[in-house]
């Protein structure tokens, strides 16, 4: 690293800086309990399979874009054409479809790398 | 105050490359125990965070994405062992309009590192810092920068990784979807994630994925941190701002011991962040790189249940 010249110091304008134990201490057992808390934490989001997201697995919905939201699911747009088929697969489907209760749930196996 | 008594005055500065602790030699010329630790230290730290790089870049695989890590490093990395907090946290703020939850795992984990050790973990595991020392070695010079510029990275954590995810969020813009947010500005995502994913395509056929404003964003960066030293780390970075908020309470700490002093401006001049060391060195700017323990005052210590005398 290289050394930069710098004014003199001066040791009567420092600062002594005590340092106490137990503030650090209680916030590192907040994190502590923070952890185990979150390790056990249930989330109030669903799971696409049906159950209820653990924490962890909200985390890693985030990172390997496992976030389900229902406007992913809304029924695609009528087929271009004339083709009758579609049109009335269309229809049948538009009939079946019902827009989802939930407004965001979780696809534990979601594995895209790159989600933005 | 018991730091005013009378030191042995050695010479003021060393001239500029001169030998490490040089000027930091006691009156007899024989080195002080300090110097010798934080030489040591000083010395051992790139081991240190190349080893960290290993831990961080899933030696065991992808299997704890679920777990925020420490440090910054990209969730998008092919390498990557641990959830991004940053992206983590941004993720979070972004559905809470959605579905409000609280991060505990997130908050456990910083709380803790912060609480442990402040931002030592900018200084030594770090990923992205110790690509920005590797660098900032390619290039003797470097740019000094204010000490208030440390402040922009408590703006980029309120802005950009709470409140712009926040507020895009509410209007129903989900994270992934929003054009503007850390993880689209992000350099370490565009080194760790982008590059790899673009060598990739184009290799396999499918061209250059990232795009032309983050491809220009990173050669900014790497340009960046050939003159300055740290760049993301002392303007940007808000995990580093965050845990260095606890340097003054952490239980690993820094002490100045006056009676070591012998004013020889060895631990102001190895500050590469520009902290004014002589005043005060638990502060918010400090990466604790600890390099400026190589002077022999500044000692390393862990806060115990009593007193410091």
């Amino acid at each position: 690293m290289e050394r930069v010249p710098q004014p003199p110091v001066n040791p009567a304008l420092r600062d002594p800086e005590r340092h106490d134990f137990w503030t650090g201490f209680a916030i590192a057992l907040a994190g502590i309990v923070l952890i185990v808390c979150g390790a056990r934490h249930l989330t109030a989001i669903e799971t696409v399979e049906g159950g209820t997201a653990w924490e962890t697995q909200l985390v890693k919905a985030f990172s390997s874009g496992g976030l389900q939201f229902p406007e992913q699911l809304a029924l695609a747009p009528p087929p271009r054409g004339d083709d009758p088929a579609a049109l009335e697969r269309w229809a049948r489907q538009r009939a079946q479809y019902s827009r989802p209760t939930w407004k965001v749930r979780v696809d534990a196996g979601a594995t895209t790398p790159c989600p933005t | 105050m018991d730091n005013l008594e009378p030191k042995p005055k050695a010479p003021a500065t060393g001239p500029p490359g001169a030998p490490d602790g040089c000027a930091a030699c006691g009156a007899e010329g024989r080195q002080r125990e300090g110097t010798v630790l934080g030489r040591k230290l000083s010395r051992s730290r790139p081991w240190v965070q190349a080893g960290f790089l290993g831990l961080w870049l899933a030696p065991a695989g992808q299997w704890l994405h679920g777990i925020p890590g420490c440090v910054f490093h990209c969730y998008s990395c092919p390498l990557s062992a641990f959830a991004c907090p940053v992206g983590v946290l941004a993720n979070y703020a972004a559905l809470l309009p959605v579905a409000p939850e609280a991060p505990f795992l997130l908050l456990g984990v910083l709380l803790v590192v912060a609480a442990a050790s402040g931002s030592l973990v900018c200084g030594w595991s770090c990923p992205f810092g110790f690509l920005q020392d590797l660098l900032g070695k390619l290039t003797p010079g470097k740019i000094t920068l204010p000490a208030w510029t440390g402040h922009t990275r408590y703006a980029v954590l309120a802005g950009l990784v709470i409140l712009l995810p926040l507020i895009l969020g509410s209007k129903g813009v989900r994270f992934d979807n929003q054009a503007v947010s850390i993880c689209r500005l992000c350099p370490a995502g565009a080194l760790e994630a982008g590059l790899p994913y673009s060598v990739q395509g184009l290799l396999t056929g499918h061209g250059w994925m990232m795009s032309w404003f983050k491809s220009a964003l990173l050669l900014a960066f790497v340009a960046a941190a050939l003159f300055i030293h740290r760049p993301w780390c002392r303007l940007f970075c808000p995990l580093g701002g965050l845990l260095a908020l606890f340097n003054r309470f952490s239980l690993f700490h820094l002490r100045f011991n006056p009676k070591e002093c012998v004013e020889c401006n060895l631990c102001r001049s190895r500050c590469s962040m520009g902290v004014k060391v002589d005043r005060k060195v638990n502060v918010s700017g400090c990466i604790r790189c600890l390099e400026c323990t190589t002077c022999g005052a500044i000692e390393p210590r862990l806060a115990g249940p009593k007193r410091e005398a």
